[in-house]
């Protein structure tokens, strides 16, 4: 009885907090759930590849895998800092994703569902923003990163 | 499982393709063999744009342009590679040609799914060669053909990404 209470409590714990991965790019702090994240790595250098896919204009190669690179960069119209970069892997809903971010590594939190706020008027895919660190932080849906932005442009 | 089956399925698992693979810059790109006309050097392809030979004109194509590369096509290993799909005939100009290479089916990989656009009509598919990410192009758009395709409609994407021979199994 009190062990099915406990696991209770814990299930109720783990839906109202997110363990997020905080990283930046061009100096802007971003966040993203870690189930969305494949991996971080250094950066390799891409090919490009002639398209008209918004931000979806290179690809690379890791380990046997190729995968095509999100310029979230270009997006959020920065200038990513540092040196070396590092390479986000995002498990995006059509395939591994590469995103090339600031070279400052990234860190582990976790956050209360219950203090996400949705994100107002931003120009790109969250699932709405949060406070760390006493700065709002938007929190990246990475999964479908890239798709509104389709949906735009082509209506 | 007869002798016969056996036979097919070991024809099958090694269909292959041949590609000719040129350098652009920093860029690898292949195009089907059976498209290849000629290598020319610079001086053999001579200072006009167009290239006259056997009868047909092969009209200049800035391949690099139309890729968005920038590359250098007066290096002493630079080449005209003469192109044709068999409606167009493009004199290609290429910072080097790599050489010429058979690629299994199963080897040649699909343009990820997050390319939704015209470029699914560009580029059959990629392999590797020599380490190298190559992208394969489609001959037609490689000599001028496809380039004013109309964009695709959000509904459409889906039906053309499975359309397009790069979704299906192997991309040559």
């Amino acid at each position: 009885m009190l062990r099915a209470s406990r696991e209770k409590q814990q299930a109720q714990v783990a839906k109202q907090s997110w363990p997020v991965m905080v990283f930046s790019v061009g100096g802007m702090k971003l966040a993203a759930r870690t189930e969305d994240v494949e991996g971080v790595s250094s950066w390799t250098e891409s090919i490009p590849v002639p398209s008209r896919t918004p931000f979806v204009q290179a690809i690379l190669k890791r380990d046997n895998h190729v995968m095509p690179v999100y310029d979230l960069a270009s997006r959020l119209k920065c200038k990513l800092q540092g040196d070396p970069l590092l390479c986000l892997i995002a498990r995006h809903l059509d395939g591994p994703m590469a995103i090339c971010i600031d070279a400052d590594m990234p860190s582990l939190e976790t956050v209360d569902t219950m203090a996400i706020r949705p994100t107002g008027g931003g120009d790109i895919e969250t699932l709405g923003s949060v406070m760390i660190a006493d700065s709002e932080v938007a929190i990246v849906a990475l999964q479908r990163l890239g798709r509104s932005r389709l949906d735009v442009a082509t209506s | 499982m007869t002798l016969r089956g056996r036979q097919n399925q070991t024809h099958t698992l090694l269909e292959t393709s041949s590609f000719l693979v040129v350098r652009l810059g920093d860029s690898y790109v292949a195009l089907p063999a059976d498209g290849v006309h000629g290598v020319f050097t610079q001086e053999e392809a001579g200072k006009e744009q167009a290239v006259t030979t056997a009868g047909i004109t092969y009209q200049p194509v800035d391949l690099a342009q139309r890729l968005s590369v920038v590359a250098d096509l007066s290096g002493l290993e630079s080449r005209t590679v003469l192109y044709s799909n068999g409606r167009s005939h493009g004199a290609i100009g290429v910072s080097q040609v790599v050489g010429l290479t058979d690629v299994e089916r199963k080897d040649c990989l699909p343009l990820p799914a997050q390319f939704q656009r015209e470029e699914r009509n560009w580029i059959d598919g990629i392999m590797l060669y020599q380490d190298q990410l190559v992208l394969i192009l489609n001959p037609s758009w490689a000599v001028g053909e496809l380039a004013d395709i109309v964009p695709v409609a959000v509904g459409q994407v889906g039906q053309i990404t499975a359309a397009t021979p790069a979704a299906v199994d192997g991309s040559c």
